[in-house]
């Protein structure tokens, strides 16, 4: 009997692990078809298609359930073809779909269209979204801690001086009774208010209280009207928590792509929705907000009006995103942003030591790229430009026309020859009707 | 006597609460990056005009920027309706448009600045379609300027420099439209520099 259990015991146990190692192998292999698909998907597909939401295709979870694989195996490679063949399934799907052609793929053969269909069956990989959320939450404990240690701080210092004064007050009272057992009178406490009025009539102390309190407010006014109306370091709460750390900083996207206003005019223009569209249509970060689109990224959907959903625009919903100016000149000031980032670049990067992969606006903006809330980097003030203006070096400028016309008025100053206002820009509407 | 010393009582508490107050609200101002600190004549500062981001009673909708009446429009504008927004219109501006420049060395080198500013985040800075935001993985699937397919037909190499003064206007799929942002000389100068790019110079 009980070697028939032995058996029958070993038996069963090398069918499990035959069943596991099976398992196993089976696992991986799908696995690798998927992962090779996951990528093939990532370069191919998904400049028009997501798997669970629509975006310029349709949303690929379920694929297989709705067109045979046959189909799929002739619409992948070929799709133009296909409808073009009068393919009746082919003509219905293009219609459905708004009559927007698919690229066709020749290069992907029967089985790499395989591996993206199984990768689109398996769905991605789980594990990649818990760590970029365990990041997210990190993230945020770390920035809480920063306030809670400085408050940490405090209360621990204030806890020390009360308990030094209980001491002190304590031990006194210890000392005095001793005194008093053994037989010595004390005085009493002088009562604080008593000693102060003592103090108050002692009158080189009233001079030195007086003048260390003249001291005191004469720095503080002389500092306050100093910094009276210098915005350095406002940093006003925007309607969106645009990032220009994130957009600047980790994803490189030169200034000029939303402010491309700064090398064509005067103004460094804040751009309008429809730019920041450009990407976010597609970008929603969803990964970081559970599948959600993220509630910054949906202001904007909500301010134009648009249907993530359908990809329509409703013009009747839209209304106008009201970002709080940071940077502000007076109407009096003139200042001209393309001079300085197209005509003055070089003189400017040269002045304030920029390195050659950082745009030439950090010269008064400062680190944009490490901002994760836009403030003002620079003073603004007159003292702050003339200071710029008498410390930069503009010399040795080619191919500057601004500087070529100076050159040739003088010129023709030193040849005695005629010069007119005109010649020196006199003509420009806005030397009289700024 | 019980009533003057609660008169100097309440005077007492009053001055407290005064220099409380004004304790509280000139250093709240220093340090409060919210704020714009401690502010004399604003009115100076404030513009007298509209900025064109202002609210503004005078118009319906509230807004400053109002966009031009309709059936005109501003001197030097160039129209583009021309070639509507669909494959048709793609095709014929592919077939009929020119590029109005000339192809020098000034023109290329502006054409790669805008280049390299509006389109390259995506495309890559040589057209491969391996711009930074792809390797980063924020965008996928940006075809090659040399070796990719159009998905509206044919190679990425082959496209006229009609069909990417459309593309460039109206964007495709993912891409949108980047007319607000390149005017139509910069555009032409940008397809000057993409039709290099598709040589692979």
């Amino acid at each position: 009997m009980r070697d028939i259990s032995m058996i029958l015991k070993n038996v069963w146990k090398s069918l499990l692990l035959f069943t596991a190692i099976s398992a196993i192998a089976v696992s991986t292999v799908s696995a690798q078809d998927a992962a090779a698909g996951r990528t093939l998907f990532k370069a191919k597909c998904t400049s028009c298609h997501a798997l669970d939401q629509k975006m310029v295709g349709p949303a690929l979870t379920g694929v297989s359930d709705r067109h045979s694989e046959a189909f799929l195996l002739k619409w992948i490679p070929n799709s133009q073809g296909l409808i073009a063949s009068g393919d009746p399934e082919a003509v219905k799907l293009y219609n459905e779909n708004g009559k927007v052609a698919m690229t066709s793929f020749p290069e992907l053969d029967e089985t790499k269209v395989k591996d993206i269909l199984a990768y689109i069956k398996e769905g991605e990989p789980k594990p990649k979204a818990g760590v970029a959320g365990a990041g997210g939450t990190q993230a945020v404990d770390n920035g809480d801690v920063s306030g809670l240690s400085i408050a940490g701080i405090v209360a621990i210092v204030v806890v020390a001086v009360v308990i030094l004064v209980i001491l002190g007050r304590a031990s006194k009272l210890l000392e005095r009774l001793i005194l008093q057992k053994q037989g010595i009178e004390t005085e009493e406490d002088v009562p604080l208010k008593v000693g102060v009025r003592k103090m108050f009539k002692n009158k080189k102390f009233v001079m030195f209280f007086i003048l260390c309190l003249i001291i005191a407010l004469g720095s503080w006014g002389w500092m306050g009207m100093w910094n009276t109306g210098v915005h350095t370091g406002y940093q006003p709460v925007q309607p969106i928590k645009f990032s220009h750390e994130l957009h600047a900083g980790i994803n490189q996207i030169d200034c000029q792509y939303c402010h491309n206003g700064a090398f064509k005019s005067k103004n460094s223009t804040i751009p309008s929705l429809n730019v920041c569209m450009n990407c976010h249509k597609a970008v929603q970060a969803r990964d970081n907000y559970e599948g959600e689109i993220s509630p910054e990224i949906k202001k904007i959907y909500n301010a134009l009006g648009y249907d993530p959903e359908t990809q329509k625009y409703d013009k009747s919903k839209e209304k106008p995103m009201e970002w709080v100016r940071v940077h502000n000149l007076p109407d009096f000031a003139y200042f001209n942003h393309s001079q300085h980032v197209v005509v003055g670049a070089d003189a400017i990067r040269k002045a304030k030591g920029l390195q050659p992969n950082e745009p030439v606006c950090f010269a008064c903006h400062g680190p944009v790229n490490t901002m994760e809330e836009i403030y003002q980097y620079s003073p603004l003030t007159m003292k702050w430009c003339i200071n710029c203006h008498k410390e930069t070096d503009i010399s040795g400028q080619k191919n500057n026309a601004f500087y070529a016309k100076v050159i040739e008025a003088h010129e023709k100053i030193k040849k005695g020859e005629k010069i007119t206002p005109a010649l020196l820009g006199g003509l420009e509407c806005g030397k009289c009707h700024y | 006597m019980k009533g003057s010393t609660l008169a100097m009582n309440k005077n007492k508490f009053v001055y407290a609460a005064f220099l409380a107050i004004a304790f509280a609200a000139t250093f709240s101002a220093c340090s409060d990056k919210r704020s714009t600190g401690l502010e004399y004549a604003r009115n100076m500062y404030d513009p007298i005009a509209y900025n064109p981001d202002q609210p503004n009673k005078n118009f319906k909708d509230g807004k400053t920027a109002q966009l031009p009446p309709a059936n005109t429009k501003p001197v030097g504008f160039e129209e583009y309706d021309v070639y509507p927004n669909t494959l048709e219109g793609y095709n014929e501006a592919g077939a009929k448009m020119v590029n109005p420049l000339t192809a020098d060395s000034v023109n290329l080198a502006e054409g790669k600045h805008s280049f390299v500013v509006f389109c390259a985040p995506c495309h890559g800075e040589k057209g491969d379609g391996q711009g930074h935001l792809v390797k980063i993985e924020k965008f996928a699937g940006v075809p090659s300027y040399q070796t990719g397919a159009s998905s509206r037909g044919g190679n990425m190499v082959d496209l006229t420099a009609g069909k990417i003064y459309h593309t460039i206007t109206y964007g495709v799929n993912n891409m949108g439209s980047h007319a607000s942002q390149i005017t139509p000389t910069d555009r032409w100068k940008v397809v000057m520099y993409v039709q290099q790019l598709q040589k692979g110079q």
